[in-house]
């Protein structure tokens, strides 16, 4: 089965959970530890994906790191997985959990490029625009890259939206290498 | 030529850049999560549909295969060490298609519709998908018009209608390109003044390319632009060098072409050179893409891959302008054995097969036609009326002729009447016989079956048979003109024809053993 299945299947398993407890809000906080945890570490992660390390080790390494720090429920679930073989893919599960909790409250995740450092009102005007848009919450990730010579590039999940000169360029460039009709 | 002043050159510019707006581009976009092999597993393009053309980094172009829940495969049209995991992929939202329009006459095109003839872009009409369902049985009707090929034995015993599916089967080296070159050749013909006075309407012929030398390639369009076929012929080259994905698109890319004419009302022929290279170029991207293989590891749809082309094929009805779309797909066989997989896949989805045979390539009979085991299963009504009457008889010859073959070596120990069959059939193989790039017109073809089966070449030694039938045929063209007059226009043989014909034979036999 592919690591999507498989993920999905936990996490929404875990979701529900947190839904009938009512503690989604608590759960998601501790799951979006875990996960940013796991990408920071790369050394975490390569030991949970070890399959020399012995899963008692791994199961007292988790409760170790975040046995203080999180829900009890939490770390229940992460020994669970552990048990079940699948500490492998606990990036992509608690990924997965983050995904539907997103779903569930109505947020988009956005990633905005520009050139350089936006001012807190166009930060502001460019979020509005996009809620109005998306008709939906939308959480922004900032970026700066000189290389896009002006402007801003918007990604929302699979879309694009591309303001900036470098493509402007790019789509002349390519409007030019065409045969010229007079 | 005139020299370009710089004030011409930015006045051009300006007005390329005057309907050039500079708003936002909105687009979708996926990541490659791997990629060789000239596959892309790519990451993202949630909305992307299946046979899409997508875009990857560095001019390369990709189509859609596998959507799969969490990654889509996508099969590249470029090299693949231009990309590189992490690149972006973009959607284009256009599924797999192909330019068409007349102006595609007379080029080279790869799959993509793109020229590899260095004239220039190619100007077209629109594009069209290359896969698109064939038509169902309303706005089709049974084949009638012949397609003549221009080859006396394909022409009398396996006629091809316009709207047919013909197979050309045979091992390498045997002639099977040959036959097809004619036939475009033939054409030509269908295109005269002449032609449209007696109402036979032209066809237009799509010559598709796949996975052969490029040298042949090139062979082949200088022969047709030597011979003016060009100028109705359009070649779709996907050559041995070029990636997979593109020899298996290109079969469909000529079915969408050859659909544009027919649409239009008009004929077209396409001719698949070959499907066993295509079915070998679809093995592998399938088994790339991990589809599981099934017998001499070709997928489970390799079946559906030739049917879904081969019924393109068709006669639409009046209703509907009346073209026609003729296939001529051409199937090379490793020593001789039809049994394999895809040459019976073939064999069973066209409406017949002309099988030619190296032993009878070899003996010098060209085309090598093995005429006992191929068929069309269209049959007499895609032959003019004359050529049915004619070729009757000479069907009935040969076949009494190979079943005494092998007697043939007991020589004058037989009876009379076996001698006499045998004498008669070894006339009339010989008189099959026919040079390539020659093609017969169809009048000429009736009169020389009709001296063939009415016993006028008994007497003639069968090294001379081919030399008497040239003779015969500038004797009444200059004396009965009429009678290949009366041929063409009425396209029957009518008794007096028949009375003229027998005729100028005696009178020209006479002269001949003179």
């Amino acid at each position: 089965m592919s690591v999507y299945r498989i993920s999905y299947r936990y996490a929404n398993s875990f979701f529900q959970l947190a839904e009938e407890k009512k503690f989604l809000k608590n759960f998601a906080d501790d799951v979006e530890l875990i996960y940013n945890t796991l990408v920071q570490s790369r050394e975490l992660r390569a030991i949970l994906r070890n399959p020399v390390i012995k899963q008692k080790d791994k199961k007292n390494l988790l409760s170790k790191i975040f046995g203080s720090k999180i829900k009890k429920e939490t770390s229940d679930f992460l020994e669970f997985i552990v048990a079940k073989g699948r500490e492998d893919i606990i990036t992509e599960i608690m990924k997965e959990f983050l995904n539907l909790r997103d779903e569930k409250e109505g947020i988009v995740r956005t990633n905005i490029v520009s050139s350089v450092e936006l001012t807190d009102d166009v930060k502001k005007n460019l979020t509005s625009t996009l809620e109005k848009r998306t008709s939906k919450k939308v959480k922004t990730d900032y970026s700066v890259d000189p290389n896009i010579i002006g402007g801003f590039i918007v990604k929302i999940k699979d879309t694009v939206y591309d303001a900036s000169v470098k493509h402007q360029l790019e789509l002349l460039r390519k409007k030019f290498s065409q045969e010229i009709s007079i | 030529m005139a020299e370009i002043r710089p004030d011409e050159v930015s006045a051009i510019l300006r007005k390329q850049l005057a309907g050039f707006d500079n708003e936002v581009d909105i687009y979708e976009v996926g990541t490659v999560l791997q990629v060789g092999d000239g596959i892309a597993r790519v990451y993202g393009l949630s909305n992307v549909m299946a046979s899409e053309l997508v875009e990857f980094p560095n001019n390369v172009t990709g189509m859609v295969l596998n959507l799969e829940e969490d990654s889509v495969g996508c099969v590249l049209f470029g090299e693949s060490t231009l990309i590189k995991e992490g690149d972006t992929v973009k959607r284009t939202k256009r599924v797999a298609s192909f330019p068409v329009g007349d102006k595609l006459l007379g080029r080279v095109v790869n799959p993509l519709g793109e020229p590899v003839d260095g004239k220039g872009t190619v100007q077209f009409d629109k594009y069209m998908p290359i896969e698109r369902k064939a038509l169902g049985v309303i706005a089709r009707q049974p084949v009638k018009e012949p397609l003549q090929t221009g080859i006396t034995a394909i022409d009398a015993m396996i006629p091809i209608g316009r709207g047919q599916r013909e197979l050309i089967i045979g091992d390498r080296q045997t002639g099977k390109t040959a036959i097809a070159i004619d036939t475009i050749i033939n054409q030509k013909y269908t295109h005269t003044e002449e032609a449209k006075k007696y109402g036979i309407k032209p066809v237009y012929c799509v010559y598709v390319a796949i996975g052969q030398k490029n040298s042949t390639i090139a062979q082949v369009v200088a022969k047709l632009e030597e011979e003016g076929a060009m100028a109705y012929t359009t070649i779709i080259s996907a050559p041995a060098s070029s990636p997979a994905p593109l020899q298996y698109i290109a079969p469909y890319a000529g079915a969408t072409l050859g659909e544009h004419f027919r649409d239009t009302g008009r004929h077209s022929l396409v001719i698949y050179d070959d499907l066993s290279k295509q079915a070998a170029a679809y093995r592998e991207l399938s088994l790339l893409l991990r589809r599981p293989p099934g017998r001499e590891a070709y997928p489970g749809d390799v079946f559906y891959l030739h049917s879904r082309l081969l019924e393109r094929a068709s006669k639409l009805s009046e209703d509907l302008g009346g073209g026609s779309l003729t296939a001529l797909p051409i199937i090379e066989t490793q020593q001789g054995d039809v049994s394999a997989y895809i040459p019976t896949n073939v064999i069973s989805i066209t409406d017949g097969q002309i099988y030619l045979e190296p032993n009878l390539f070899n003996a010098g009979v060209r085309p090598a036609i093995n005429v006992g085991i191929s068929v069309s299963r269209v049959g007499g009504n895609a032959q003019i009326k004359a050529m049915k009457k004619v070729a009757g008889s000479l069907k009935i010859d040969l076949a009494q002729y190979r079943e005494l073959e092998a007697f043939a070596k007991f020589g004058s120990d037989l009876d009379k009447a076996t001698q006499k069959i045998l004498a008669k059939g070894a006339r009339l193989v010989e008189l099959l016989k026919q040079g390539q790039y020659s093609p017969i017109p169809v009048e000429k073809q009736v009169v020389s079956v009709f001296i063939g089966t009415n016993n006028y070449l008994d007497t003639i030694e069968v090294k001379d048979v081919k030399k008497f039938e040239k003779e015969f045929h500038e004797f009444a063209e200059l004396k009965y003109p009429e009678i290949y007059e009366n041929i063409r226009s009425t396209k029957e043989l009518k008794d007096d024809t028949i009375h003229l014909l027998k005729k100028a034979a005696e009178e020209f036999l006479e002269k001949f053993s003179k």
